[in-house]
């Protein structure tokens, strides 16, 4: 158990790229933590140096309290998980398994006693004399996972634990992961491109972009009240409307340049209200259960998500309106979210 | 298609397969049936069939002795280019060194450059001097020399195709740098050794020129050299010995190769993967 | 997955340690190819010899060994020669061949692929001095199988058509290198290329030109330029004629052993030797700058 701590954490690579960009946050003890960001924004990058296989060019690491900041990777009691498993190929199960214990120089047969019951643990009892050739994505996940375990260390490290399987598996192995993590209580850290699987696992998320945390909260915070509308467009399923004011025309107050945030699941056909539009409805896309409808309000795409049966037909004319509870009100200039609608919405 | 273009299209493509076959079969065959002969003559001939020949080994003061020779040069050569090539190649795979890449593309073309014809002479007096003429050593020192960059660079390559993450979960459980090599780095990387390892050995067993000028005692010779003074010694050639000793020393090269083909797959064709 | 790191010091080798991984290699790579091959330029300009007064007391004696190489018919001839058999067994014969031989076999069942591609590499990957005792068995006047074959006995090959017997030769032993290179070459052609010229109308020739050249053509570059550097170093002309007859297939590799290692003339074949390295440097820069220009 450890929390950790970042003071002004930065990595610059030469050529004068900052991968980390003078980063503070504290993840709390037994916190199941994401860091969600697109390809190259630098999440992946952090996780290694919290590891201590990137070091850091400027800043503090703490781990529990203690500036780790220089020490290297195998003496800061972190286990990490890598996207392709990295299972030793020549290695049994078992011998996969205890490897960290090897090295803490763990006795042999104590240390097959502590393999088998881990990986026990996470049903893989009928595999431990398995190559990792021949098992499946799904196991080769758990013996990575059991080996991380084993050492028991005070933190745990996945970078992109979930990318490598199925979609189907997918699913299943967020809640086999959030339960596992729960019960464990380890302080975890993991990194995610996939905004849909930061917010079902995560207790906390910090939006990442070019190197530095956009937004940082607990999945309600982000995804109802997004802090700029870099994190709005990146959150969601279905991308947030993002209308320019001057459609509306004088009913938003205050500031010229808004854009008015409201999301396609808040948004109704049909129904008038403050913030209503009128437009052509130019496609109707079928999700299964729902409908994303996509109007077209004076050159601007707006989209509303509707119950399956609701959809108005195509090229007719509608009112589209969001919940004026749900409305978010962005300054375009920077993108920032203005507080004053905020109090307004909710 | 049976338009008599095409039939005869396909005749002298058949022909053509025919001569090539024969071209490159023929010189082959007396390899193959001689050795076996009890009385072989310089064509191919169906044999008299006996193992006398392979008897007749022991009575050349030089046969046998020689390829124990070339068991010791070759065997040496293969453990220092397998041994210093594999450490050169980890090291600038997974190490920022200064001035790698121009270390790298200088091997490259010394290697290409200065080849054991084109340095025939200084080597020759470089070794004269400091006293490593007439000694295997020498040969086994100069043959590694020779190898080494291309080893370098084909293990480097490897390395570098080897996904780092099997070392970095290592050290982030804790192994020192030489735990993660002996643990991770050596098992994984067996194929690509084993391929520098039978590659320098072959080429090493069937050197020829860096013995011949570097050796004067005719029982430190290797086979390659014994082989050549075989058939051009004055007077009638000994054709049962020649034949049975040219089997023995070529036997151990082709055995390598299908090994290596059958296990690996390794087929080297400058450049393109296949 | 993220974007690559470059060379990321996976196990924490270190610097200081990754120096000490290098330098036995790197000593024997300097020990036994830089320094010879600069030594070169220091031996050419004396009148080194092993044995003789030069022995004890060898004098630098400026570009007279040049002089005299350019002067010295036989120097000359030996150039002729290797030209020659660079140009006959590498250029022509082992290009042409190992590109029939690759295209052959694709449409070839596999038994006669595996026999064909067998022989062809064996006569690659044998020893040399074994290779060479085949052959001038095969060639003899007397009893060699050539003359068996052809019903002509008393043409002693060697002898009467030395340069030929040795191009025909060093083809045979060579041509599976080209082989698998343009094997692997006629593969990466995407058949579906190929496939849009035949719906398009065209014959086998047109397909070639059209289709098949274009993407063979910068490996058919490399490739001899490779193999051309390779046999302009071969030694093997001397297992089979060592030279002779009358110095009639004296290429430059047999050239230099004569003069220099047997003769004792050190400086003036270091000279030579100089003159082979700058022709090899030539070569192989040409065909590295080819390589990078494709890999980009």
């Amino acid at each position: 158990m450890a929390s950790i701590e970042l003071v002004g954490l930065s990595k610059v690579y030469a050529g004068g790229v900052a991968a980390v960009d003078d980063l503070s946050l504290t993840i709390g003890d037994g916190e199941f933590f994401a860091l969600l960001g697109p390809s190259g924004c630098g999440k992946t990058t952090l996780l290694r140096t919290i590891a201590g296989l990137e070091e850091a060019t400027g800043g503090r690491l703490l781990l529990d309290g203690k500036d780790v900041t220089t020490l290297p990777p195998g003496k800061r009691d972190v286990a990490m998980v890598f996207q392709d498993y990295a299972l030793f190929p020549h290695m049994d199960v078992t011998d996969n398994i205890s490897y960290p214990l090897r090295i803490q120089k763990v006795p042999g047969e104590e240390r097959r006693q502590k393999a088998a019951r881990t990986g026990a643990g996470l049903g893989l009892s009928h595999l431990m004399d398995r190559r990792p050739g021949q098992l499946s994505g799904g196991q080769q996940q758990r013996v990575a996972l059991a080996r991380a375990i084993a050492c028991q260390p005070a933190v745990f490290l996945f970078d992109e634990p979930l990318s490598n399987l199925d979609a189907r598996l997918r699913l299943e192995a967020r809640t086999f992961l959030k339960r596992l993590q729960h019960e464990l209580g380890v302080t975890t850290v993991f990194v995610t491109h996939d905004q849909a699987e930061a917010l079902a696992m995560a207790d906390k998320i910090a939006v990442m972009e070019a190197g530095r945390i956009r937004q940082l909260g607990t999945p309600s915070e982000i995804f109802h009240r997004p802090a700029n509308v870099f994190v709005a467009n990146f959150i969601g399923s279905t991308p947030m409307n993002l209308v320019p004011g001057a459609l509306f025309g004088d009913r938003t107050e205050g500031e010229d340049d808004v854009l008015v945030g409201f999301r396609p699941e808040y948004t109704r056909i049909g129904t008038d209200g403050p913030y209503a539009l009128r437009g052509k409805v130019a496609i109707v896309e079928n999700l299964g259960a729902s409908m994303l409808v996509s109007v077209q309000v004076d050159g601007q795409s707006v989209q509303a998500l509707v119950p399956e049966g609701e959809e108005p037909e195509v090229d007719t004319w509608v009112l589209i309106a969001p919940d004026p509870r749900r409305v978010l009100l962005y300054r375009a200039g920077d993108g920032e979210l203005l507080e004053a609608s905020v109090q307004a919405a909710r | 298609m049976t338009t008599p273009g095409a039939v005869v299209r396909r005749i002298l493509f058949y022909a053509f397969l025919a001569v090539v076959a024969a071209f490159w079969a023929l010189p082959l065959l007396w390899l193959v049936f001689a050795p076996f002969d009890a009385n072989p003559g310089l064509t191919v001939k169906l044999p008299d069939v006996t193992l006398d020949n392979f008897r007749r080994l022991g009575e050349s003061p030089y046969a046998l002795s020689s390829l124990r020779n070339s068991v010791l040069i070759a065997g040496g050569t293969m453990v220092l280019v397998t041994g210093l090539s594999a450490l050169a190649a980890y090291a600038l795979s997974r190490v920022r060194l200064p001035g790698r890449n121009m270390l790298l593309y200088g091997l490259l073309l010394l290697s290409s450059i200065v080849t054991g014809t084109a340095a025939m002479v200084p080597i020759f007096l470089l070794m004269f001097e400091v006293g490593l003429i007439d000694d295997r050593s020498g040969v086994a020192l100069v043959l590694t020399g020779g190898l080494l960059p291309a080893a370098i660079f084909i293990l480097k390559d490897f390395m570098d195709a080897t996904p780092r993450s099997y070392e970095e979960s290592a050290r982030v459980f804790g192994a020192s740098p030489f735990q993660v090599l002996r643990h991770v780095v050596l098992p994984i990387a067996r194929p690509g050794l084993a391929t520098i390892a039978v590659w320098s050995l072959v080429n090493a067993w069937g050197d020829f020129l860096t013995a011949y000028i570097l050796l004067r005692d005719p029982d430190k010779s290797p086979a390659g050299v014994v082989m050549y003074t075989f058939y051009t010694e004055g007077g009638q050639a000994n054709l049962p010995l020649i034949s049975a000793f040219s089997l023995l020393y070529a036997l151990p090269v082709v055995v390598l190769y299908l090994f290596v083909n059958r296990r690996y797959g390794f087929r080297f064709h400058g450049g393109i993967k296949s | 997955m993220t974007a690559v790191r470059g060379a990321s010091d996976a196990a924490g080798l270190g610097r200081t340690r990754a120096v000490a991984f290098i330098t036995p290699g790197f000593l024997l790579i300097g020990a036994f190819l830089v320094f010879p091959a600069l030594w070169t330029l220091y031996l050419g300009v004396t009148d080194y010899r092993l044995t003789g007064i030069a022995a004890a007391d060898p004098q630098v004696v400026g570009l007279q060994n040049y002089t005299d190489a350019v002067a010295d018919p036989a120097f000359r001839r030996s150039l002729v020669l290797t030209l020659a058999f660079v140009f006959g067994s590498a250029i022509v014969g082992q290009t042409v061949m190992g590109f029939l031989i690759a295209s052959s076999m694709r449409s070839v069942p596999t038994p006669v692929k595996v026999v064909v591609e067998t022989l062809v590499l064996l006569a690659w990957i044998l020893p040399s001095s074994v290779v060479a005792f085949l052959w001038v068995a095969f060639l003899n006047r007397g009893g060699g199988t050539l003359s068996a074959i052809l019903q002509s006995p008393g043409t002693a090959w060697l002898l009467e058509y030395p340069m030929a017997s040795i191009i025909v030769f060093n083809t045979w032993r060579g041509t599976a290198f080209s082989m698998l290179l343009f094997s692997a070459a006629l593969s990466a052609v995407p058949p579906s290329q190929l496939e849009t010229a035949r719906l398009a109308g065209a014959g086998a020739w047109e397909r070639f030109r059209d289709v098949v050249f274009p993407h063979i053509r910068g490996h058919v570059l490399t490739n001899t330029l490779l193999i051309s550097l390779w046999t302009f170093n071969d030694f093997s002309p001397y297992l089979l004629t060592a030279g002779g007859p009358n110095h009639a297939t004296e290429t430059l590799p047999v050239f230099i052993y004569q003069r220099a290692i047997y003769g004792g003339e050190l400086g003036y074949g270091s000279a030579i030797s100089l003159i082979m390295l700058v022709i090899n440097l030539v070569i192989a820069l040409f065909y590295i700058r080819l390589l990078r220009e494709r890999a980009s």
